[in-house]
């Protein structure tokens, strides 16, 4: 899978990092930039599958990168948007989302560390899936006003839960897990049952249920 | 916001900078001195005195001692000890009632009032007056509101001072008239050879139309008429503002907030400070913390994660050079942010300084590029929040002298007095520092306010800068 990139980081060392990285994958970066600004300017200049942007970029080092991926996901819809910042907050995540799990991540820098799943998790995202940061999923899991519909889970339950409400697919679950599809499947499947949430096969449908049944 | 920073020149009034330089520039600023638009309005202000002296208690006292002996007396002979006593209580009764309903404070802010705008002080209103609940349902102030009295004690000092005032206003109309007497002989007094004329008496500071003073009766005369006038327009502008400088002072004292007033709001704009201080500070600590240690950290492991998927799972190694290059990169990384952050503590608080300032200002100078003349005597060693400030401060005026002075040579110097710390930190440079352009001197001022010191700059332009710091010893 090619996938084609555009980074918006401000610092220099991490942007260049990130760009070998993301080559080394066999994808391309059309361009990374400094700012939020230079990058609403590359989007539509290149139209890519994806971009990696930082919240925090100049000039007010406040949430420029956030403002931009909103912008980019109100003008180009088929554009993906994975946020990397150092810090979680679900209000960002919840702007992010904003109703459309679609092709959107948010991911903590460190994240990056973890080349494979960072490149996996920038590939599902640039093919409209979802990724979210573990840190975003507990923090929703302990914040749940309705935490004790969780009581119900199993442990072993409650983990593929937290896998599914990062954007893995049951595939992707079993990997991590390191068991079966079938068994994933008996497990969301009994989820769903339990959480009263309906059944449903596209990826970023199942996130979003779960992020609302997390979050209301 | 009245920030203690002090420039030698600040105190100076506008139009009152151009300094004389030699003799021919003095007699130019003298004759220029009854033309400034300053002194139309000393003279206007010195106008303004004629009501004050009227509403005054003085004048109240003299009006009530007149009546009650015309009442009880029918004004025959003199004011017996009875009709001054009887004069004594309707004053003290009428001046507390002024006092009570607030119409003293009125009377004083319009006194500021005609101070700020027509001799440019700076005095700020006293505090709103504080009342007990009992007695909320006066509509004034009350009897013992402190401005209220403070205001009658400004109006009895003012009828000497109005008196003075009104007497330069003399030395501008007499002057005008005498310089006028040339004109008025010419027009009316053009008569033929021999006719004898009543001489014309000439204003002199001394006198007016009594015995013994200035009369001219010729032509020539009233020449000698008109350069009295031209002296006395000449010495106006300065008796104006002797007056009104004294007047100024009294309504600085008088009818300004008064001491402790002023130093609660002295000490409520510092405690301010200090809280946007330490937000501030800690917004900058995060910021340094986020764009520097942590972002290093994070490429840092981005570059051991790459390495590690080129070192592959097991066995053979698919990529060594690239590994080893990214482990080198990281390597670096990691010194980085060792340096970064040792910069970030040091900058929060120098562990030297643990050693006292005499060791933290030694290890500053050394570490300064332009070479520093060191000169340290601090007897009794400050508290540790004044000595952080002092350090602080030093390390911010050398760093702003090897930026833009472009001197060759610091000298830094360091004095503990009795109960103050005295810091200046002086160079050879360009000068003209000045702190409404930067944040630098006056975030420092700011800083040094916070504890009651004072930072003063001496930077005339092509002279070097000195500035100096005033800590107390303790907070």
């Amino acid at each position: 899978m090619n996938v084609r990139v555009v980074i918006a980081e401000d610092a220099v060392l991490f942007r260049a990092g990130l760009t070998r990285l993301i080559e080394d994958h066999g994808h391309r970066v059309c361009a990374a930039v400094g700012d939020g600004g230079a990058l609403l300017a590359a989007v539509a200049e290149h139209q890519p599958d994806v971009v990696v942007a930082d919240i925090r970029m100049p000039p007010t080092h406040t949430d420029e990168g956030l403002r931009a991926a909103l912008e980019i996901r109100r003008q180009h819809p088929r554009t993906g948007v994975l946020v990397l910042s150092q810090y979680i907050e679900t209000k960002y995540t919840a702007r992010l989302l904003e109703g459309n799990a679609a092709g959107a991540g948010y991911l903590l820098k460190e994240r990056v560390a973890d080349v494979a799943e960072f490149a996996d998790a920038l590939e599902r995202v640039a093919a409209g899936g979802t990724a979210l940061d573990p840190e975003v999923v507990g923090q929703l899991l302990r914040a749940s006003r309705r935490a004790g519909g969780l009581a119900a889970l199993t442990a072993r339950e409650r983990h593929v839960l937290a896998l599914m409400a990062e954007g893995r697919s049951n595939a992707g679950i079993a990997a991590a897990l390191v068991v079966t599809g079938g068994t994933v499947e008996k497990h969301v499947a009994s989820i769903f049952d339990k959480l009263g949430l309906p059944p449903d096969e596209a990826d970023n449908r199942r996130v979003l249920a779960v992020l609302r049944y997390l979050g209301s | 916001m009245g920030l203690p920073v002090t420039t030698p020149t600040a105190d100076l009034p506008r139009g009152g900078r151009a300094r004389a330089r030699s003799p021919w520039a003095a007699a130019r600023l003298a004759v220029a001195a009854p033309f400034t638009r300053r002194e139309g309005r000393e003279l206007l202000f010195c106008l303004a005195a004629a009501p004050f002296a009227v509403v005054n208690p003085l004048t109240f006292f003299v009006l009530a001692v007149d009546l009650t002996w015309l009442a009880a007396d029918s004004a025959r002979g003199n004011p017996s000890p009875a009709d001054l006593a009887i004069a004594g209580i309707c004053l003290g009764l009428l001046l507390v009632l002024l006092v009570s309903t607030g119409a003293a404070r009125r009377l004083g802010s319009l006194q500021r009032g005609l101070a700020i705008r027509l001799l440019g002080a700076r005095v700020a209103a006293p505090p709103p007056a504080r009342r007990s609940p009992a007695a909320r349902a006066w509509p004034g102030p009350g009897p013992r509101d402190g401005a209220g009295w403070r205001v009658m004690a400004y109006l009895l000092a003012k009828l000497p001072v109005g008196l003075i005032e009104l007497y330069a206003v003399f030395f501008w109309i007499g002057g005008l008239v005498n310089l006028s007497y040339p004109l008025w002989w010419g027009a009316f007094r053009n008569h033929p050879p021999g006719a004898w004329l009543s001489p014309v008496p000439v204003f002199t500071p001394f006198g007016l139309f009594g015995e013994g003073t200035f009369r001219v009766a010729t032509l020539p005369g009233t020449f000698a008429a008109a350069a009295t006038g031209a002296a006395m327009l000449l010495a106006a502008p300065w008796v104006t503002r002797a007056v009104t400088s004294a007047d100024a002072w009294l309504i600085r004292g008088l009818l300004g907030p008064g001491r402790l007033a002023q130093r609660v709001r002295d000490l409520e704009l510092s405690r301010a400070l200090a809280v946007d201080d330490s937000a501030a500070l800690l917004r900058r600590l995060e910021r340094d913390l986020h764009d520097g240690a942590q972002i290093r950290l994070a490429t840092l492991a981005m570059n051991l994660g790459m390495a590690r998927e080129k070192l592959g799972d097991s066995g053979a190694v698919p990529d060594a050079a690239a590994a080893r290059e990214l482990v080198d990169a990281a390597l670096r990384g990691a010194k980085d942010a060792l340096v970064e952050l040792r910069t970030l503590t040091r900058g929060i608080h120098p562990p030297v300084l643990d050693n006292g300032l005499t060791d933290a200002l030694a290890s500053l100078a050394a570490d300064s590029v332009i070479p520093v003349e060191l000169e340290v005597s601090i007897p009794v060693r400050p508290t540790p929040a004044i000595e952080t400030i002092a350090y602080f401060c030093a390390a911010e005026l050398l760093a702003n002298a090897a930026k833009h002075s472009y001197a060759n040579e610091i000298a830094i110097r360091a004095a503990g007095q009795r109960d103050a710390l005295l810091l200046s930190v002086s160079d050879n440079g360009t000068g003209g520092a000045d702190p409404a352009r930067g944040t630098g001197l006056s975030g420092l001022a700011q800083r040094v306010a916070v504890v009651d010191g004072l930072l003063t700059i001496a930077s005339p332009s092509g002279g070097g800068t000195m500035i100096t710091v005033e800590l107390p010893l303790r907070v």
